[in-house]
């Protein structure tokens, strides 16, 4: 009994990664993601490796059931009970238009259609005083008219519900009595804040995904028994956390963006035990980059993310916290094409995994990011994922020739355009995730992970003016890795309005408490013990009159009048940080109280590597490597297997290993540490 | 040849957009004041050394030509000879090229490299406050500029650097919140010197050459774009009349008319026949016109276009000095986007039938804009309650009008959720639903909405200016028209209601109930030519009754079972379609 063992499902793969914690040896290997039964791809991952599932001391599952249950539509026929006067609340959403231009804008469409939203006539004001009581029997009543529709999931939001559960929850058990066998969720039981539009948005994707979840999640952990699994298999959450699958399958929505979320906790991980606190991750994967940042060893958390949300779509807020990441479509299979005006453009649109890049010769004739770095020859055609897989160089050559046939340029060139065009798409996520947000890059180290990272992550580096970038051991499974690091995880927010100074501290002892309680309720389910349970506290606070409120820490234990002080300096702080400015003299308000309750798990340790032998022994040989403005260089071609401590290399070079190729640029210095990390000076 | 690779061209090109972006966030970021972090009424861009844009990032649509012509009532002030490194130009001037209302300030920032003046950092906002007759600026009873604010007519703030302490001054002593008036001066200036950097860094890098031929290339792929869309487009004159229908200050309609010519290679929107300038904010000037023409030109052409001034090359507005469209002095302006959402609709209604695939039905159009204000009875503390409101917008060729979005004006604007309404102010949302009246269609039109506000203070005063108010929006294409936008006053003694448009300092009472009603929007195409299971699913959904559908629609629908009687139906719609 000593493995411990993630599996991350993407769009194209599904990962996994194995350590055993008595020799520690990891095994990471990767099946192609099976779409239209998730499940059979971690079977397969499973099956390639020939591990035994019985010696599994811990699982961890990064899923992507929940988004892709809501993307395609495939959710369950779900019901909305709200307060009178408001069920369209859901379909008017917040009324902005953010496609300026566009007179066939199409807003979000609600996942519950009108005839299925109902309404109550009960009401609360928003210090949740009842002004208007509920009545079974009208409850009862929609309960009728929901049981005749044959919905199989109901979602209850209710006005104020933030302040003062009750009424919500006397609804859900009225229709949980009268509707056996349908999933209910009401909203106080995910989020205790207030906006409603947003907090139904989310109650309601809740219900939409739940039967789909739990049906999977259920199938999931039959299959792994029936391999041998013995534990209480994990779910990683979108906030950067796990829960046991019984857990996650009440809150599923929790899980929405659980798969990229596993490359940002590791890189944390990664960056706690080699001393880096300020990191930003750059992962680049088939379909897309994405990127997220770590500032003094605090991972960002966003309560503002909105499913497909675009700069011109103003997508579904999910108001659980989410793990702040920028995705854009920019990876190995982004697509290059010609807009209406001849500009070269890269992306959105990805040929995947089928048929993917022109040089798979898998039917793909549309010039890719991949082809592209195949003909600078950052990328070895006999090579490519450790040579099991054979790529065409002709076929990207082929693929390519449109392009540079439109610019008169070669074929050559038109590839280094390709590129250059990608690096700055990936670059302006970047700084949107570092400058963009007041953070200076140079203040940073970057973790390069994904399949392409390493390919384009020492000179988007430079470019970004950091200094130093570290490829991680396995940088194509990172991802699942960093799941072996993660803990289990709740968060809790409260929404209730007080000055800071003068404010009701019983009430304020009171919130923390009533979540600690509540937190402690579900990990004693889950079978953790209290000595193992952190709570970390915060609060958001604002200047009064102002809307956008600032996450402060606030201290355990009970809080006293002397603190508010503290946390009233610390708010002052936070906010000019972020916004540049305080308003140390204005008074300021609590909107929100915020517990984060994680449930510590017992994590692999990273072991150093041996001395390393000769550098020689991991030359593999020379090739030409097209580096653009510092011209067509031959350059050395390293095994990484065979790195270890100590080792330095000068670029232009070459690091390549079974699934992924690490490109140094001429002025660049790469050195081997003591675990192995490639720590690349990017020579700015 | 080009000197530049033309991917290097391209990176430099979305280098100068990111800067504009940039700007636009920075100042976002640092801005104290919630107009611009939360209702992001500001723009910001950029322009070459003769104000051409080049580059312009914004939150709602007004101010599309704000930063042109900004800059060059700038260069007209004061000629490039006289703008030095460090300078920033301030100006509200409606009647000079800052084009809207007096709230709305512009910033100039002049960019030298290496001594030459090569660029222009340029943005516009609204401050809150700015003095003149009523908290927070704007009215609805205005009768001149002069009672709307403070006025900078093209003014250094900074000289090299410099602040200038005698407006710093008079800025504070004219505006009732000066602290807050004055952040937001240091907010937007800061945000400039952002995007300068930004563009100095692009010069460093590549040099001057490579960077001006890229905004070169920039201006031409824009232009290039534009002739391509207008080459689609049917040629010869197209046009429209209708009314301002807000009846502010009990003026009356104006009669407003466009005459729109397409050639191949220009757009020409001729408002010059339309009514005279009135006593009332809902004019405009030249500028705002200008502005406008942009506005409906991009939704028309491209609406993925990125702004610049190549993009905008064909378009020309032509308007009647005196008339509502472009007022002179001293005519009050600060309602000056009932004025400008009524000239993009009435291109659109011009041009409606020959590029259906281009345009869809009118929409609610007037921003309803509405403030309900008084002293909170607990705290003695004043309560102002601001806020615009959404609607119902039309339909198209292909899609039924949207429920509930805001007006053509606004943008990435955010209503007020109830749960945030009800803790500000003193009052009860009783409802936020769909107004059902839609235009009946092939498409149909989209629902506006319904908001009840019940008054919980003692008192409180009312204003709100509603246009739209008497002619519905319009459907087209066989569609019917949408339904108008109401503002009503339910006394709490239950006496008979207020049924209006725009109400000044309208006083209310404890109990008074406000209902704002915008308007739904007009159809696209014969409504016996809907679907008759689509007319169902409405009826099931509850979006239309079943009279509605027999009697717009021609099906008829059991109202106990909900089954479609098709014989009746196919029967009905004969005789209607004979009746036509």
């Amino acid at each position: 009994m000593s493995l411990r063992i993630a599996i991350d499902i993407g769009g194209t793969f599904t990962d996994f990664v194995c350590l055993n914690e008595e020799t520690g040896q990891v095994i990471d290997e990767k099946a192609h993601t099976t779409p239209e039964n998730f499940a059979n791809g971690v079977i397969n991952a499973i099956e390639k490796t020939g591990i035994d599932l019985a010696q599994t001391v811990y699982f961890v599952h990064g899923t992507t059931v929940v988004i892709n249950a809501v993307t395609e539509r495939k959710g369950a026929k779900t019901a909305l009970v709200t307060t009178k006067g408001f069920r369209d609340v859901l379909e008017i959403g917040r009324a902005n238009r953010p496609d300026l231009y566009n007179y066939f804008y199409k807003k979000p469409r609600p996942f519950v259609p009108r005839h299925l939203r109902f309404e109550v006539d009960e009401r609360l004001n928003y210090k949740g005083e009842v002004l208007k009581s509920v009545s079974e029997e009208e409850v009862v009543e929609v309960a009728r008219k929901i049981k005749k529709e044959g919905v199989a999931a109901v979602a209850v939001c209710l006005l104020h519900s933030y302040a003062n559960p009750e009424h919500e929850r006397l609804v859900g058990r009225i229709l949980a009595r009268e509707l056996p066998g349908v999933e209910i969720t009401i909203s106080s039981d995910l989020i205790k804040e207030w906006r409603e539009y947003e907090r139904t948005s989310t109650t309601v994707l809740n219900a939409y995904v739940k039967p789909a979840a739990t049906r999977y999640l259920d199938t999931l952990q039959e299959r792994l028994e029936e391999m041998g699994l013995k534990v209480e298999p994990h779910a990683m959450l979108s906030n950067g956390g796990t829960a046991t699958f019984a857990r996650s399958k009440e809150v599923p929505i929790t899980l929405i963006e659980s798969g990229p979320v596993g490359g940002v906790i590791g890189a944390a991980a990664l960056g706690k035990i080699i001393g880096e606190d300020n990191l930003i991750t750059f992962d680049i994967g088939g379909t897309t980059a994405k990127t997220s940042l770590i500032s003094r060893g605090e991972v960002k958390i966003t309560t503002d993310y909105k499913l497909e949300w675009t700069p011109k779509y103003a997508g579904y807020p999910v108001k659980t916290p989410i793990v702040d990441i920028i995705e854009i479509g920019a990876g190995g299979g982004s697509i290059a094409w010609i807009d209406d005006v001849g500009v070269l453009k890269v992306g959105p649109q990805s040929a995947g995994a089928d048929p993917g890049p022109a040089c798979y010769g898998l039917g793909g004739t549309e010039p890719t990011l991949t082809d592209a770095n195949l003909i600078a020859g950052r990328i070895d055609p006999n090579s490519f994922l450790g040579g099991e897989f054979k790529v065409n160089l002709d076929l990207a050559r082929k693929a390519m020739e449109p392009i540079a046939r439109h610019f008169g340029i070669s074929i050559e060139e038109a590839a280094l355009g390709v590129i250059k065009t990608a690096n700055n798409n990936m670059l302006n996520a970047l700084k949107l995730i570092s400058v963009r947000r007041g953070y200076d890059p140079r203040d940073f180290v970057m973790v390069a992970m994904g399949g392409n990272g390493a390919v384009h992550g020492p000179f988007l580096a430079a470019e970004l003016k950091v200094g130093k970038l570290i490829v991680p051991n396995m940088p194509a499974t990172f991802s699942a890795w960093g799941m072996l690091m993660t803990d289990l995880r709740q968060d809790f927010i409260q929404t209730q309005i007080m000055p800071v100074i003068g404010c009701d501290l019983d009430r304020v002892n009171a919130i923390y408490q009533e979540m600690e309680q509540e937190a402690l309720a579900v990990y004693e389910k889950q079978g953790i013990s209290p000595e193992d349970i952190v709570f970390v506290r915060t609060a958001d606070l604002r200047y009064i009159g102002q809307e956008h409120t600032v996450r402060t820490p606030v201290g355990n234990g009970i809080i006293r009048e002397e603190d508010l002080i503290t946390i009233r300096k610390a708010f002052d702080r936070n906010h000019h940080q972020q916004y540049t400015f305080s308003l140390d003299y204005a008074p300021a308000e609590f909107v929100n109280f915020n517990l984060t309750a994680f449930g510590m798990v017992k994590k692999p340790e990273m072991k150093k590597m041996p001395p390393a032998g000769s550098l020689h022994d991991a030359l593999k040989g020379e090739r030409v490597i097209d580096f653009d403005e510092h011209g067509r260089l031959m350059s050395k071609v390293y095994a990484r297997g065979m790195l270890g401590p100590g080792h330095k290399i000068q670029g232009p070079a070459a690091i390549e290993e079974p699934k992924s190729v690490t490109i140094l640029y001429p002025g660049q210095t790469l050195e081997v540490d003591d675990y192995g990390n490639l720590i690349i000076y990017t020579g700015v | 040849m080009a000197k530049v690779d033309p991917f290097t061209r391209e990176n430099i090109a979305q280098g100068l957009i990111a800067a504009a972006e940039e700007m636009f966030l920075t100042w976002g970021r640092t801005s104290q004041s919630t107009i611009i972090y939360e209702v992001l009424d500001y723009a910001c861009g950029l322009t070459d050394a003769r104000g051409n844009l080049i580059a312009q990032a914004n939150g709602v649509t007004g101010f599309l030509g704000a930063i042109t012509y900004s800059v060059i009532s700038t260069l007209e002030k004061f000629g490039p000879e006289n703008l030095k490194p460090g300078d920033i130009i301030l100006t509200n001037d409606p009647f000079t090229g800052s084009g809207t209302h007096l709230c709305d300030v512009s910033a100039v920032l002049p960019i030298f490299y290496d001594g030459e003046l090569v660029a222009f950092a340029a943005n516009k906002g609204h401050w809150n406050e700015i003095g003149g007759k009523n908290l927070g600026s704007w009215s609805t009873n205005a009768t001149e500029i002069y009672q709307e604010g403070l006025q900078f007519p093209v003014i250094k703030i900074y000289e090299e650097g410099k602040l200038n302490e005698a407006v710093r001054d008079m800025i504070a002593a004219n505006c009732r919140t000066p602290d807050m008036t004055l952040g937001d001066l240091y907010a937007q200036t800061a945000s400039l010197r952002i995007a300068e950097k930004r563009v100095l860094e692009l010069f460093d890098k590549y040099g001057k050459d490579a960077v001006m031929e890229s905004i070169e290339t920039l201006l031409e792929n824009g232009r290039k774009l534009a002739l391509k869309e207008l080459a689609k487009i049917p040629k010869g004159t197209f046009e429209a009349e209708s009314y301002i229908d807000a009846n502010a200050n009990g003026l009356g309609d104006v009669y407003i008319k466009v005459k729109v010519t397409i050639t191949d290679d220009s757009f020409v929107v001729d408002l010059s026949e339309s009514g005279n300038q009135i006593a009332a904010p809902i004019n405009c000037t030249r500028f705002g016109a200008y502005s406008a023409g942009r506005i409906i030109y991009h939704a028309l052409l491209n609406p993925d276009a990125e702004p610049n001034e190549g993009f905008y090359s064909p378009l020309k507005v032509v308007v009647r000095e005196g008339s509502v469209f472009a007022a002179v002095r001293p005519a009050p302006v600060s309602t000056n986007w009932e004025a400008l959402s009524h000239i993009t609709d009435l291109v659109a209604k011009a041009l409606a039938p020959v590029i259906p695939e281009r345009i869809t039905a009118g929409h609610f159009l007037s921003i309803i804009g509405t403030i309900l204000a008084g002293i909170e009875d607990g705290t003695g503390q004043p309560f102002v309650l601001c806020e615009p409101q959404a609607g119902g917008w039309g339909a198209g060729y292909n899609k039924d009008g949207e429920n509930g979005l805001v007006a053509i004006a606004d943008g990435e604007t955010y209503m007020i959720p109830v749960e945030v309404a009800e803790y500000k102010y003193p009052i009860i949302v009783e409802q936020y639903a769909f107004n059902l009246n839609t235009g009946a269609g092939k498409f149909r039109g989209g629902c506006g909405l319904i908001r009840d506000y019940r008054l919980l203070n003692s008192n409180a005063e009312l204003t709100t200016i509603v246009s739209r108010h008497r002619i519905p929006p319009w459907g087209f294409a066989g569609g019917k028209d949408g339904s108008p936008n109401v503002v009503e006053i339910h006394p709490a003694d239950g006496s008979e209601p207020i049924i209006g448009a725009t109400f000044s300092n309208y006083p209310m009472r404890k109990g008074d109930l406000v209902r704002f009603i915008s308007g739904c929007g007009g159809g696209y195409g014969d409504p016996l030519e809907r679907p008759v299971d689509k007319v169902w699913q409405d009826v099931k959904d509850e979006y239309i009754t079943i009279e509605t559908a027999a009697r717009e629609y021609g099906v008829i629908i059991d109202p106990v079972t909900l089954e479609v009687d098709r014989e009746k139906t196919e029967k009905l719609r004969e005789e209607m379609s004979r009746q036509n």
